[in-house]
């Protein structure tokens, strides 16, 4: 208890003191920024991303090392990084494929265990990658994982292997031709950039027979058989880190063992291998100033690199969004808004009901800023990925609730923004185990206006119906509880059909939206696609709840009801219409969803239509 | 009586019975669409009055419909309908209305169909999608060519077409919505002219997805009294063109998509695909075109979500063919809606009633508690 109010202190401050942060000149190694998925992100997050590939989780637990500081170690010392035990593998079948014992280290292996057995089964993964992915069983899409994944990690391991000082030169002559002491180790890359007086001293080598050559000859053959060794590590294009040359119009930024193909190298390209060449020793020898010396000048290289500016303050925001897990901390104060209000139930109602309404409004406080700062990042709308329709449907069922709350004052507001805010923060964690959540966007998604407008609307759509069945629920609750309550059960049926008026407004409105949006990029209003039509049961059912009401067809309890079974069909909408896997909208498909879904609708009907049927049966006792 | 029939047509159980009809309508479309694919489906269900269920009939999705209009449309002409109070309501329904006949107008009298024009040339013709045709083109005149069309509806077999363009009859043996090709080997091809002398045109199942299907054709020339009397096949995109000739005039036959002509061109000067940098996600597609009136070319950019709007038509960029030798083929969608403008107007409509609606009716709804 004490760690996490320690860590809600830090966090407080760290808020407190962001301004100023953003303002402070100094480059963090983590905000080094990388191009990777298509857009440019700072280094902490790309070592976050690969530690959960490789890994399965975003830093090294069992060595209690941050993402950022494993993957700095692997530069640093290549050899050690193929023995870690890095790779995760949860199959006994791809274990056994590969000749190793299921038994070890929690199913940890390193890359030099795993290595002989891929060698082996080659064959096997040649016919695995033969096949199309959706044909491949369990098996062979792990076994194809693991293998994508070792491969990358060997390229990742070896991609600064040119910055690192493996060549040592002893005679005084090549040392002073290489600009450095003798007895001075060096890399590669410093060697390549004076390769033209190294060029010049070779010359003798090749006219002399072998027996004739002097010392610093036979240092210098030796040296130039090193580097050929050493630039078997040029297949090591993962990390682009470095900005493109100015005449480049891909956009594609490079490697640090790309720049030794023989292209001419940039001012700004060699200021940032060099400030890098400089931090990696720093780093090795535990020389924290110069580190930091080396990465103010890594800044100043990037900064004078012509082409698109880079916006270090964006980096800075997503490295800090990383480390201050908002979403997490959101969730623990939902969940303590939650115990609060349970306490409520049993001693000092008011008090403990406005110290959990509290704690609803700071984890609310910590969700938006989260939200916001992805906004910020990515400068678009809040919602573009299924992730964030997760988050955001959160986001607006605690923004009601907290409305209901300050309304009604009974804690009711309370309990089903807490619930529901950390129950759709569990579901937003298991989408954020499948990489970065921040993914760049297909040609049609592309476009702020209609992201902001049909978008956001259609998922307030979803977010208040399920608000609206949740209340539903709620109402036939009390009705078994407190059936004579007459007041109490009218205020919470008024509640009930606010929401569903507010939530028909919002899905009416975004589908409609929806439409035009398709009208303005393919052509039609209305084209029957899954998506669609799954936007429109939402419409037409809830169309029909409130002419039920009308005429009288629906009364209290069967309203409630109705509105229960809404939440079905806003499941089937929101995910269950991509396991069609058809139509124009199908992007989002998630593997093992289906069972989720199928769980979600038996608990509905049974929770639904028990609570219906026992509040009805009590009536039926009492009169 | 009349208000008798009012009060039937307007009852707002009419409207729910017809919802519940919608829902099983639109929840069936849809999953059938794994199976027969979104445009079969679409047709049986949604376009269509009725659809059979083994032998019984039901109403489709334009009966509904049509049946919710009235049901909106009665409910204006109730008495206690028109009050202040109610103004939202109004508001609502009569966005509906607006929403309902502007999807009337689409479903009746819009055209969709797509333009493929390479880098460099130049197109006035839009293919549908869908819809099939015949056409045989006297080609004998050096200075013109003559064009006649017989459409889809005329495809059953016995059916004889005849023309005053041209001095033969066409009697159609059979039409398939998807057919192959295969070799003819070892079988008789006595009476067999053109393509089908070498061939045999192979009925396949309907492909889902529409665009994949090769409809074919085969049918009986007779009447020019010379060797050039025979059966026919045609089938949809094929590569060699099949000819005729009599007597006087030589013919080029095609079974073709519906062309609509245009009384303008589009040029493509070029076509660009931008991807996010170092990924297999395309960013951006535009193509970049002259738009040719009266000799008069103009420059336009069209862009996923930018299409050009002229002359009734709205072109969008759809898709694109890259060859291997690195030419670019752009396909423009083409579509043609007068209703289109309903959705904007009615959605404007719908949402101040509603909110208007809301503003009066929330109040009551969320009343705060007494301290």
């Amino acid at each position: 208890m004490t760690s996490l109010f320690k860590n809600i202190f830090k966090l407080c401050l760290a808020i407190i003191v962001f301004g100023g942060d953003v303002i402070a000149n100094d480059l963090r190694v983590t905000d080094i920024p990388i191009q990777e998925g298509g857009r440019i992100k700072p280094l902490d997050t790309y070592a976050r991303n690969q530690a959960l590939a490789f890994y399965g989780k975003r830093k090294i637990k069992h060595e209690n090392l941050s993402a950022i500081d494993w993957l700095l170690n692997l530069f640093t010392n290549p050899d050690k990084g193929l023995e870690q035990q890095i790779f995760n593998i949860r199959n006994p079948e791809v274990v056994n494929a590969l000749e190793l014992e299921w038994t070890n280290n929690f199913h940890k292996y390193s890359y030099n265990e795993i290595y002989p057995g891929v060698e082996n089964q080659l064959t096997l993964i040649r016919s695995i990658f033969e096949k199309k992915e959706k044909d491949r069983d369990t098996f062979e899409s792990q076994f194809a994982e693991l293998y994508q994944n070792i491969m990358k990690y060997r390229e990742i391991v070896s991609s600064l292997s040119c910055l690192l000082p493996l060549f040592t030169v002893y005679s005084p002559e090549t040392a002073e031709s290489l600009h450095i002491s003798p007895g001075q180790s060096t890399s590669y890359a410093h060697i390549m950039s004076h390769r033209a007086s190294l060029f010049d001293a070779s010359q003798g080598i090749l006219t002399k027979p072998e027996n004739e050559w002097s010392e610093t000859e036979r240092e210098i053959a030796l040296l130039l058989y090193n580097l050929q060794q050493a630039s078997a590590d040029e297949f090591a294009k993962a990390l682009k880190i470095i900005p493109p040359s100015k005449n480049d119009s891909t956009g594609l930024w490079i490697s640090p063992w790309e720049l030794f193909d023989g292209r001419e190298i940039e001012p700004h390209q060699d200021k940032i291998i060099k400030s890098l060449e400089k931090f990696l020793l720093a780093r090795f020898q535990n020389d924290v100033s110069a580190q930091n010396a080396a990465l103010k000048s890594y800044k100043a290289g990037v900064l004078s690199y012509p082409g698109e500016r880079i916006n270090f303050s964006v980096l800075k925001n997503e490295s800090w969004l990383n480390k201050a897990n908002l979403f997490t901390n959101s969730l623990v104060f939902y969940l303590l808004g939650f115990i609060f209000l349970g306490i409520s139930w049993m001693i000092r109602p008011t008090l403990f009901r406005r110290i959990a309404f509290c704690s609803l409004i700071l984890g609310f406080l910590l969700h938006t800023y989260g939200i916001f700062l992805r906004m910020v990042i990515m400068s678009r709308p809040p919602i573009s990925t299924i992730y964030e329709t997760v988050i955001f449907v959160g986001f607006v069922i605690v923004l009601f609730s907290l409305v209901i709350e300050y309304i009604r004052q009974d804690g009711l507001g309370v309990f089903l923004g807490s619930i529901s805010g950390a129950m759709l923060h569990y579901v937003g964690f298991g989408y954020a185990a499948d990489g970065d959540t921040l993914e760049m966007l297909v040609a049609v998604l592309n476009s702020n206006f209609w992201l902001a407008t049909h978008v956001t609307t259609i998922i307030l759509g979803y977010g208040t119906s399920l608000m609206a069945g949740l209340i539903g629920h709620l109402y036939l609750i009390e009705k078994i509880r407190v059936p004579k309550d007459s007041a109490r059960l009218k205020s919470i049926y008024n509640n009930m059909f606010g929401v569903t008026l507010i939530a028909l407004f919002f899905t009416l409105f975004g589908t409609i939206l929806g439409g035009i949006w398709a009208d303005q990029s393919w052509g039609r209003f209305w084209g029957w696609d899954p998506k669609e039509n799954g936007a429109l049961l939402i419409v037409l059912w809830q169309l029909m709840m409130v002419h039920m009401r009308l005429s009288g067809l629906a009364k209290p309890d069967k309203f409630a009801l109705g509105m229960v079974l809404n939440n079905i069909i806003v499941i089937m909408a929101w995910f269950g219409v991509n396991l069609l896997s058809i139509g124009l909208h199908s992007y989002g498909f998630v593997s093992g969803i289906a069972v989720n879904i199928i769980l979600f609708t038996i608990f509905e009907l049974v929770t639904g239509f028990g609570t219906y049927y026992w509040a009805r049966s009590k009536k039926r006792l009492a009169l | 009586m009349k208000d008798q029939l009012i009060k039937l047509f307007s009852s707002p159980k009419l409207f729910v019975y017809s919802l519940v009809w919608l829902m099983i309508l639109v929840t069936i479309g849809t999953v059938s669409q794994k199976d027969i694919g979104l445009y079969a489906s679409q047709q049986k269900y949604f376009s269509s009055y009725f659809f059979t269920f083994g032998f019984i009939p039901f109403p489709g999705g334009r009966i509904v419909l049509t049946l919710m209009l009235i049901n909106l449309i009665s409910m204006m002409f109730k008495q206690n309908l028109w009050k202040m109070k109610k103004l939202g309501v109004i508001v609502v329904h009569l966005g509906g209305i607006m929403l309902l006949v502007g999807a009337g107008l689409t479903a009746m009298f819009s055209s969709e169909g797509s333009m493929v024009i390479e880098e460099g040339s130049k197109s006035n013709t839009v293919d549908d999608y869908h819809i099939t045709e015949l056409a045989i083109i006297n080609v004998s005149n050096p200075n013109y060519d003559q064009y006649t069309i017989f459409g889809k509806p005329l495809f059953s077999s016995g059916n004889n077409l005849m023309h005053e363009n041209l001095e033969f009859d066409i009697t159609i043996l059979d039409y398939m919505d998807n057919a192959t090709l295969e070799t003819a080997e070892g079988t008789s091809k006595v009476g067999f002219k053109g393509m089908l002398s070498n061939f045999n045109l192979v009925e396949l199942d309907r492909d889902k997805d529409d665009m994949k299907n090769k409809p074919a054709i085969i049918f009986q020339v007779s009447g020019t009294f010379s060797d050039t009397d025979g059966i026919y096949g045609l089938i949809f995109g094929q590569s060699v063109p099949a000819t005729l000739t009599t007597n006087s005039n030589q013919y080029v036959m095609a079974l073709q998509k519906k062309k609509t002509y245009l009384p303008f061109a589009i040029e493509l000067e070029d076509f660009k695909k931008v991807m996010h940098p170092g990924t297999e996600v395309a960013k951006s597609y535009s193509s970049k075109i002259n738009l040719i009136e009266n000799n008069i070319p103009r420059p336009v950019l069209i862009e996923m979500n930018k299409p050009l709007r002229h002359q009734g038509y709205t072109f969008y960029q759809a898709s694109f063919i890259e060859s291997p030798n690195g030419e670019e083929t752009t396909v423009l969608a083409a579509v043609n809606n007068y209703g289109r403008l309903f959705p904007y107007i009615s959605s404007i409509v719908m949402s101040i009633g509603l909110l208007l609606h809301m503003l009066v009716s929330m109040p009551a709804l969320f009343k705060k508690k007494k301290s």
